[in-house]
């Protein structure tokens, strides 16, 4: 096992610069999830660690070796594919075998480290099938044991999930997460699905536009986004912005109407001074407070356990989303008040960077 | 079965005996006596069977040398234009390299001008570098077809990057994921262009009778033209002749039916 580092990274394809000198450190064992939406390079980054992209500039190492320049099946990778990739014309135990006898290792050899994969993945059954007689979570088990078998110093995983239904996707995640206890493998993750990012990573980076946007434990990213971009990627639904601007007393005068008091900040903002406010929909309580504003429900989407309520200011404006425990008592139409609890607030300022808050005792 | 379903089936038969009839009778001319088949109206059927013709062709005309000869040059064609066409197809659909659309966009468009454009050029080439009245100058033509390449492309570009890129991960070489990854993905079209050429070169005339000029080396079509010339009325022993150019192949294709279709239906069915 080994870590990777990337060092300024940038790819252009043609005239477009896909990433914008990215520098990544996993550590030894870390898993690592990449994740943005569609087009922010996360796929160019995580091909160019796997050499089957060359990087226009930077440098990738992995351990203490500098592998940019040398071929995929050199780095000590092993990569699983969206689509599973899985050679159609051989079984799964000559897709799983297909690269060591490629390295001409021993029959024995090859045997024990199929076998042991496939012990891992509880795929011992299927080892004589061919792809097409295999569903889709089976193709990714296999697309794993194929990885498994390489040995490799890092686990390279491209959207994996991407392609199965909802209910194996949960199944996976935890599959995932239990592979990476039990093989300790530095592993670099890709997704779009933020849900996945949270549920399986050590550590997030939110990548846009080739740009890293913040890097963190999936905790810290949720509870301190450096910026409305982070805030509302992370967590569904997702965040509430409300534009506002600062009120003489230090609160916050919402352009929708309302008033909302402000968290401590590490330095105060002068009176005026654009911000946004913004609040998870879980942090918003629905009911009589002190400093609660006045909203009219929209809409209420019941999901069961929970609902999302979207309330609409009396003043107009966009609604906000608020979720609560569904007790059935809520209906389209109904005016309530609810309480944004300062406490809970995230504050951005004019382009979108989260605004210190101070320092915790 | 519903009357709909039985009309349909029997204009199907109706058509397949229309198709298949003059082939059958061909087969029946074949076993006749020298004059029967110019009979008025002519017998369906041999009155009395005999392979008569079949000995004259393979006797005194020597048919089986030309047989022979049909056989070793369809056989090296389709070697050839295989070894040729499929690892050009892969790379026009699959590599990356300078001037990669370019080239494929003139070759299609070479499709366009007819082959018979190209002979005379073709024969001053090849007499000049000494292959005319050779096996070899009959089969330059078939090296590398434009069309069999085009339907190679066409096939790999079905085949996802991805399972290309594991292979490389997985330390294959370009050489290896052709021969180990990509042959075995693209067999039914291997067989459907097989065929393509086999046929096209066993079938084929007016090349042959251009760079061939000795008798010996003359192939099926250009012997049976010749032996025309001398037994322009003898109907059955030419009848036998077209048996023998015929039957081979016509086996060869029902043989290979189910990989040809697969083939051929690729581009409808393939996701």
């Amino acid at each position: 096992m080994a870590g990777l580092s990337i060092r300024d990274a940038r790819k252009n394809f043609g005239e477009t610069e896909v990433l914008k000198g990215v520098s990544i450190d996993v550590a030894d064992g870390e898993f690592t999830v990449i994740v943005g939406p569609s087009g922010c390079g996360k796929s160019t980054l995580l091909r160019a660690v796997a050499g089957l992209e060359e990087l226009t500039s930077g440098r990738i190492s992995i351990g203490d070796r500098d592998v940019t320049d040398l071929p995929p099946s050199e780095r000590g990778i092993a990569m699983v594919f969206q689509s599973y990739a899985l050679y159609p014309h051989l079984t799964v135990r000559e897709n799983m075998a297909f690269g060591l006898k490629i390295a001409k290792a021993s029959k024995t050899e090859i045997d024990d480290a199929v076998r042991r994969a496939a012990a891992i993945l509880h795929i011992e059954p299927l080892l004589d099938r061919k792809p097409a007689a295999l569903s889709g979570g089976q193709r990714q088990r296999v697309a794993i044991g194929r990885a498994i078998v390489r040995q490799p110093q890092i686990f390279l995983f491209d959207e994996p999930l991407s392609n199965l239904d909802a209910d194996l996707r949960v199944r996976m995640r935890y599959e995932f997460a239990s592979l990476h206890r039990q093989l300790g493998t530095t592993t670099l993750y890709v997704t779009h699905d933020q849900v996945e990012a949270m549920t399986l990573a050590d550590r997030i980076i939110v990548l846009r536009d080739g740009i890293i946007e913040q890097v963190g434990s999936p905790r810290a990213l949720y509870e301190s986004p450096a910026n409305i971009f982070v805030a509302q990627f992370l967590g569904t639904p997702r965040m509430n912005i409300l534009a506002a601007v600062v009120a003489d007393d230090g609160s916050a005068q919402l352009i929708d109407g309302g008033c909302v008091a402000l968290p401590p900040l590490a330095a105060p903002l002068a009176p005026g001074t654009p911000v946004s406010v913004g609040i998870r929909p879980e942090d918003i309580e629905i009911g009589a407070a002190a400093g609660a504003l006045p909203f009219t429900i929209t809409f209420v989407e019941r999901l069961g356990g929970l609902a999302t309520v979207h309330l609409q200011a009396a003043d107009g404006g966009d609604p906000i989303a608020c979720q609560r425990r569904d007790d059935g008592s809520l209906r389209e139409g109904e005016k309530v008040v609810a309480l944004l609890p300062p406490d809970q607030l995230h504050l951005f300022d004019a382009i979108g960077r989260a605004i210190p808050r101070e320092a915790r005792k | 079965m519903s009357l709909r379903r039985w009309s349909v089936t029997l204009l199907a038969a109706f058509v397949a005996l229309l198709t298949t009839a003059p082939l059958l009778w061909m087969v029946s001319v074949s076993f006749m006596a020298p004059g029967e088949a110019a009979q008025f109206p002519p017998p369906l059927l041999p009155a009395d069977p005999t392979m008569a013709n079949y000995h004259t062709l393979f006797g005194s005309f020597g048919i089986g040398r030309f047989l022979a000869n049909s056989l070793l040059v369809s056989t090296l064609a389709t070697i050839l234009a295989l070894i040729f066409t499929i690892p050009a197809g892969y790379a026009f659909a699959k590599l990356r390299f300078r001037g990669r659309d370019a080239t494929f966009r003139l070759l299609v468009a070479a499709l366009v001008v007819p082959g018979q454009i190209g002979m005379l050029p073709l024969f001053l080439e090849l007499k000049a570098m000494g292959l005319v009245n050779s096996y070899a100058g009959a089969l330059v033509p078939w090296l590398a077809g434009i069309f069999g390449i085009f339907l190679v492309r066409q096939y790999c570009l079905s085949i996802p990057d991805e399972m290309l890129e594991a292979a490389r991960i997985d330390g294959a070489s370009e050489g290896q994921i052709l021969r180990r990854i990509v042959l075995p993905i693209l067999t039914p079209i291997i067989v459907t262009l097989a065929l393509f050429v086999f046929l096209g070169s066993w079938n084929d005339f007016m090349w042959p009778l251009i760079v061939l000029a000795d008798q010996n080396l003359y192939t099926l079509p250009v012997a049976l033209a010749a032996m025309s010339r001398e037994h322009v009325q003898d109907n059955e022993l030419m009848m036998a002749g077209a048996v023998v150019t015929t039957l081979p192949v016509l086996i060869l294709f029902l043989a290979l039916q189910r990989f040809y279709l697969s083939g051929l239906l690729t581009g409808s069915v393939k996701g």
